[in-house]
């Protein structure tokens, strides 16, 4: 079995393990209710980390997701309160943000070769003066709090079949489509090979600075997804909407084991990591914790993650080295002989 | 020249092929062909054209004049390394081109996977049957689901063979292929290369490694100083003419011949039993005081390991060192302050601060002098700066100047002042003039003399013969990381060297 | 590259000056003490906090966790002082000690660990945000005592208000330190070619280590000097403060890659960062345009270092 796979098992003994301590203590936690509010909880922000996914595989980073959530709820704000335009026109215009948001970031990124973390905090900067800026207002220039009436729009964030949110539906129809995306395509082929080794990439024909803008413009496609359903559920929409979920996605992303340096990952390991993101904070709200505890688990999380993953590569490498040590020495042997 | 063959049995034939880099020829109307089916190997010293001629013929890079045409197909002037793919040119990298994270089957078929008729999505299973059908046919050690970073470098080399092959490649080209590779490894490669030569594959091969060049190839074509000087017929190949050929004939020139006087004196540095395991083992030698100690060997003989060990930039496992008669175990501050100095390979990877001042340069080592208590003395600073400056000639002499916009041979030059304002007492110097001009070359030279007329040891690492017969008053070779021969008192010239460096023993050095 | 700072520090200086003509052309209020005196309470804090997040910076890292250090750095002072009842010298020299610790902590991650700053500073941020909500138990709570505490930042010297010394102080020091300090040497050689540095003898790991933790402890006095100042601490205080910080560092020229880097540019480029925040506040732009603006700046003072938009002057290959 390979590590991703023992990694993987681990992750989900934990869920479990952890599933049964918060049962123990409130056993409101198995009521339905609670468990399906978690996934849509987990659905949330896997949308969002869907497309994280895609941009840490090729070993980049989007910090722009926040921003892009918060204008494109304002856009969406704006066309329900002054428009009639039809909701799946409208749906369309709002991915059409999230798109553009990253044909900016990855136009910036790879044909000026700005550091990516800066340039997407920047674009992350600048949408959330502009999420503010279109913001519905009163007449004394005050954000004003829009109630959304339209009900084919409320749709997005209620339930379903056996009550399933819709909003966790689509989670699942797009980590699936977007996993088989990466695994079964030759574009997701590409994204790997971007990220694990783009000299080799590029000498085997492939167009990294494209793949790179193209997964930019998927992250913010999927950012602007993830505000619709948000904005549906809250059936109103904040400017500062999304702000402050970047945190949350890249736990989710890390804890999926997609790694940092790129090439490495997939969607499954996202969505195993969104869930298990929801079920921690769900967990400290029905055991009664300090939600305060909530940001010092998140960070913690991130880090013990990452240095975990960092030790049990090298712990790797370590053994590979010896075993080749090893097999010198054991060809060393038979030459003597 | 010897290529008056029938024009039908050649795979690829160019003919006066020129290039030239900013002024300076690198081919010089070189004549080349590979015939259908053969195992040709390319030789020259470093610097020669080989790597010139490689990137030409794959579209890595342009030719200024010359034809060239491939299976029939006249190439233009404009050709990319996309053309020279579809032309049936793979080539297997030195360093190797796989994507890690993907499986064997995933690298073969990287860009052309097998796509279901309807949905366009991959075919992993006809994927990983063309791969196994590709594997089971060459018998190669290999499983299509192995992960690339689970398996060994030798393996690598074999997904990057099957690469090719999966594009129908006609000619493959393998640059130094064994330079990373264990002798059972290497003798796999070698039936790997029959195999594709019976199937009527032909193979360009580059490599150092005289006995491999010997006993594979069909033909062999030496370059030196980017002109042709002969293609030799299978039964003209030996390594002693080969090696001959390379050098050429320049004993006239006192360049390539020089007197060794080993110096006695005192022992500054005592090796015994130096090993570090997988790059060198068991060495022994004893340095002298104001003595020049060539190490000769080739790319990968473990000459550079073995002076980064010794500086303390790498751990060893086993064997000891002294240094000026105690017992050392090196670390880089220590041999800092202890009076030794290190010029790396590398020079712009590993030498220089490109994006700081001259001044800045030479000042990082000599921190323990210019700011004994943390603080910086700008006078001192400036005052080693300025001698560093005048010492090696440094041009433009602005200490200010940033040392990533001087040439080469400059920042070399202010790699070498560095340690020169330092009182020194012993010096490791690893390729020390590569890509430099001549007069900036010379101008090194002198000062590596000097420095041992005042009494600091040299360990010199080189790969350039000529350079490693005038400066060195003793020559030890190196050979897969193992002791081969030393030469002492005796006329030295590049060939010597090189004959050892290939493993060719000597009756007696004279 | 000993004179060539002080020639991209005056450039950017005297690209402050029309920048003020035209402040105080487009409003007249621009140029009254009342309104320069805003301006430099945001100068002190972008400036102090700068003068410490300049060393992970140039050695090729970042410190986003400075926001959460200053905010809760108040917090702890907060709590050394009026709940512990420990006199305010110590209870601020024990806050800076706790910086510290912190950004060693963050330092001893990145450094010995290997695991990418942003990675390692951006979970910080959000731990120690969580840390700071846990002492402070959510509340905001107002610093009324004692008076010495409130005069660091309330009261004024020669005329001046007293921040605007400990800026000066801390920013000529890093500057010093930067210029004239083995350390710095140090620092500037890990940010160009850290194996070139190695092998000169410099030791990278101990470099960032320290690096880290000096960006610790300038966001601890950070924000003592805020909580001193708004008399009132909070979790969320200095939040999103690390984007100015950056956005003064690139427009003072710290490059992460190369080892370039001047305090004195950072100060500038904060001066430029509150001078661009206060226009817009004169000439009535609402404040919503803020972060626009300093999105845009940011972009811009990039393609800048990066040598786009100045012709001609692609000086270093990056071969």
């Amino acid at each position: 079995m390979s590590h991703h796979a023992v990694r993987r098992l681990i992750l989900i003994g934990l869920m479990l393990a952890l599933s049964a301590l918060i049962t123990a203590i409130n056993p409101v936690f198995l009521s339905s209710g609670n468990l399906l509010k978690l996934l849509q909880e987990a659905a949330q922000t896997g949308i969002i980390a869907v497309g994280f996914t895609f941009v840490m595989i090729t070993a980049g980073i989007d910090m722009s997701i926040g921003g892009v959530v918060a204008v494109t709820s304002m856009v969406c704000i704006n066309f329900l309160h002054y428009t009639k335009v039809p909701i799946p026109v409208l749906v369309f215009l709002s991915l059409f943000v999230g798109a553009l948001t990253g044909l900016v970031n990855g136009y910036f990124i790879t044909k000026f070769k700005l550091p990516e973390f800066i340039v997407t905090l920047a674009t992350r900067s600048i949408l959330s003066g502009l999420a503010l800026v279109i913001a519905v207002k009163d007449s004394l220039g005050f954000v004003q709090n829009v109630y959304i009436q339209n009900d084919s729009y409320l749709w997005f964030g209620t339930s379903g079949l056996f009550g399933i949110y819709r909003t966790t539906m689509a989670f699942l129809i797009l980590g699936v489509g977007a996993q088989v995306f990466l695994k079964h395509t030759r574009t997701g082929t590409n994204i790997y090979a971007t990220g694990a080794n783009p000299t080799a990439a590029r000498l085997t024909g492939i167009d990294t600075e494209r793949t790179t803008i193209g997964v930019y413009m998927f992250s913010g496609v999927c950012a602007s997804l993830a505000a619709v359903f948000i904005s549906s559920r809250m059936m109103t929409a904040m400017p500062e909407l999304g702000l402050g979920s970047e945190m949350d996605v890249i736990a989710s992303v890390v804890i999926g084991g997609t790694a940092f340096s790129g090439g490495v990952g997939d969607v499954w390991g996202t969505m195993l990591g969104s869930l298990f993101l929801a079920l921690i904070k769900n967990g400290i709200l029905k055991t009664g914790i300090s939600p305060w505890i909530q940001p010092i688990a998140i960070g913690g999380i991130i880090v013990v993650t990452v240095i975990v993953d960092v030790w049990q590569k090298k712990l790797r490498e370590h053994l590979a080295a010896r075993a080749k040590i090893k097999r010198l020495s054991a060809e060393r042997g038979r030459d003597a002989a | 020249m010897a290529t008056n063959d029938i024009g039908a049995d050649l795979l690829l034939e160019c003919r006066s092929i020129t290039k030239s880099y900013s002024g300076h020829v690198v081919l010089d109307a070189v004549d080349f062909s590979v015939r259908r089916g053969e195992v040709h190997a390319l030789v020259g010293e470093n610097g020669a054209g080989k790597s010139t001629l490689i990137k030409i013929i794959t579209g890595a890079t342009g030719r200024d004049s010359g034809q060239m045409v491939y299976d029939g197909t006249v190439v233009p002037m404009e050709h990319l390394r996309r053309d020279a793919e579809a032309l049936g040119i793979a080539v297997i990298y030195q360093e190797l081109s796989l994507i890690p994270g993907m499986t064997v089957a995933q690298n073969i078929f990287l860009g052309k996977e097998p796509l279901r008729p309807l949905t366009r999505l991959i075919d992993v299973r006809k994927l990983n049957d063309q791969a196994r059908d590709l594997i089971e046919r060459y018998q190669f050690p290999l499983k299509p689901g192995d992960l690339i970073d689970d398996i060994s470098i030798a393996q690598r080399q074999l997904v990057e063979i099957l690469k090719a092959l999966s594009g129908k490649a006609s000619l493959m080209i393998m640059d130094e292929p064994t330079s990373s590779l264990t002798k059972t490894e290497v003798e796999m490669l070698f039936k790997i290369i029959a195999l594709l030569k019976s199937e009527g594959i032909s193979v360009l091969y580059i490599s150092h490694r005289m006995e491999e060049v010997y006993s594979l190839s069909d033909r062999v074509t030496v370059l030196r100083d980017g002109k042709l000087v002969k293609v030799l017929d299978k039964e003209e190949i030996s390594p002693e003419e080969i090696i001959r050929l390379m050098i050429g004939h320049k004993l006239e020139e006192k360049a390539v011949q020089h007197e060794l006087s080993p110096k006695g004196g005192n022992v500054v540095l005592e090796v015994r039993g130096l090993t570090s395991v997988g790059k060198f083992e068991d060495l022994s030698f004893d340095l002298h005081e104001g003595e020049v100690l060539g190490i000769g060997g080739l790319v990968g003989s473990g000459r550079t390991e073995l002076v980064r060990a010794l500086y303390g930039a790498d751990p060893f496992d086993a064997g000891t060192i002294r240094y000026l008669g105690k017992e050392w175990v090196p670390s880089v501050r220590k041999s800092i302050e202890g009076g030794i100095g290190f010029i790396p390979e590398e020079r712009r990877l590993q030498g220089i601060l490109a994006t700081q001042s001259i001044t800045r340069n030479i000042g990082i080592p000599n921190l323990d002098r210019i700011a004994p208590r943390g603080i910086v003395s700008v006078k001192e600073e400036d005052r080693r700066a300025a001698r560093g400056i005048e010492l090696l000639n440094v041009k433009p002499p602005r200490p200010e100047q940033l040392v990533g916009n001087l040439s080469g041979g400059n920042q070399q030059k202010v790699v070498l002042a560095k340690w020169l304002v330092r009182d020194l007492k012993l010096i490791f110097i690893d390729e020390p003039t590569v890509g430099i001009d001549i007069g900036a070359k010379e101008e090194i030279y002198e000062h590596i003399r000097a420095l041992s007329a005042r009494g600091v040891s040299v360990l010199l690492v080189s790969s350039d013969l000529p350079e490693l017969t005038r400066l060195s008053d003793r020559v030890i070779v190196l050979r897969q990381g193992r002791f081969f021969h030393e030469f002492r008192e005796c006329v030295l010239t590049g060939e010597k060297i090189l004959r050892a460096a290939s493993g060719i023993r000597e009756g007696d050095d004279e | 590259m000993n004179k060539k700072p002080i020639a991209t520090e005056l450039r950017l200086a005297i690209v402050l000056v029309p920048l003020m003509a035209v402040l105080t052309i487009l409003s007249p209020r621009f140029l009254t003490l009342d309104n320069l005196t805003n301006v430099v309470w945001s100068v002190c804090f972008i400036g102090i906090l700068s003068s410490g997040a300049i060393y992970p910076r140039i050695t090729g890292g970042i410190d986003l966790s400075l926001g959460s250090t200053a905010a809760l750095s108040g917090i702890v002072v907060d709590l050394f002082m009026n709940r512990m009842g420990i006199p305010w010298i110590p209870s601020i020299f024990l806050t800076v000690v706790i910086g510290s610790l912190v950004g060693l902590f963050n330092g001893f991650i990145v450094a010995k660990i290997k695991i990418p700053a942003f990675v390692v500073t951006m979970a910080a941020k959000t731990y120690l945000y969580g840390i700071a909500l846990v002492v402070s138990q959510g509340a905001m709570l107002a610093i009324l005592e004692p008076k010495p505490f409130i005069l660091i930042s309330t009261g004024r010297f020669l005329g001046l208000p007293n921040p605007i010394y400990i800026m000066v102080a801390l920013v000529i020091t890093s500057q010093f330190v930067l210029r004239r300090t083995a350390f710095g040497r140090q620092v500037m050689a890990v940010g160009s070619n850290e194996v070139a540095a190695r092998l000169s003898g410099v030791d990278p790991d101990r470099v960032r280590l320290i690096s880290y933790t000096i960006s610790g402890g300038t966001s601890a006095v950070g924000g003592v000097i805020l909580a001193s100042l708004t008399q009132q601490v909070f979790a969320a205080a200095a939040s999103g403060i690390e984007l100015d910080v950056m956005t003064a560092l690139v427009i003072g020229g710290t490059s992460a890659v190369g080892g370039r880097g001047s305090v004195v540019g950072a100060l500038i480029g904060a001066i430029m960062v509150a001078f661009i925040i206060n226009g817009l506040n004169l000439l009535n732009v609402p404040n919503l345009y803020q972060p626009i603006a300093i999105g845009t700046v940011i972009i811009l003072a990039l393609l800048l270092n990066e040598g786009y938009l100045v012709p001609k002057r692609r000086t270093l290959s990056r071969a």
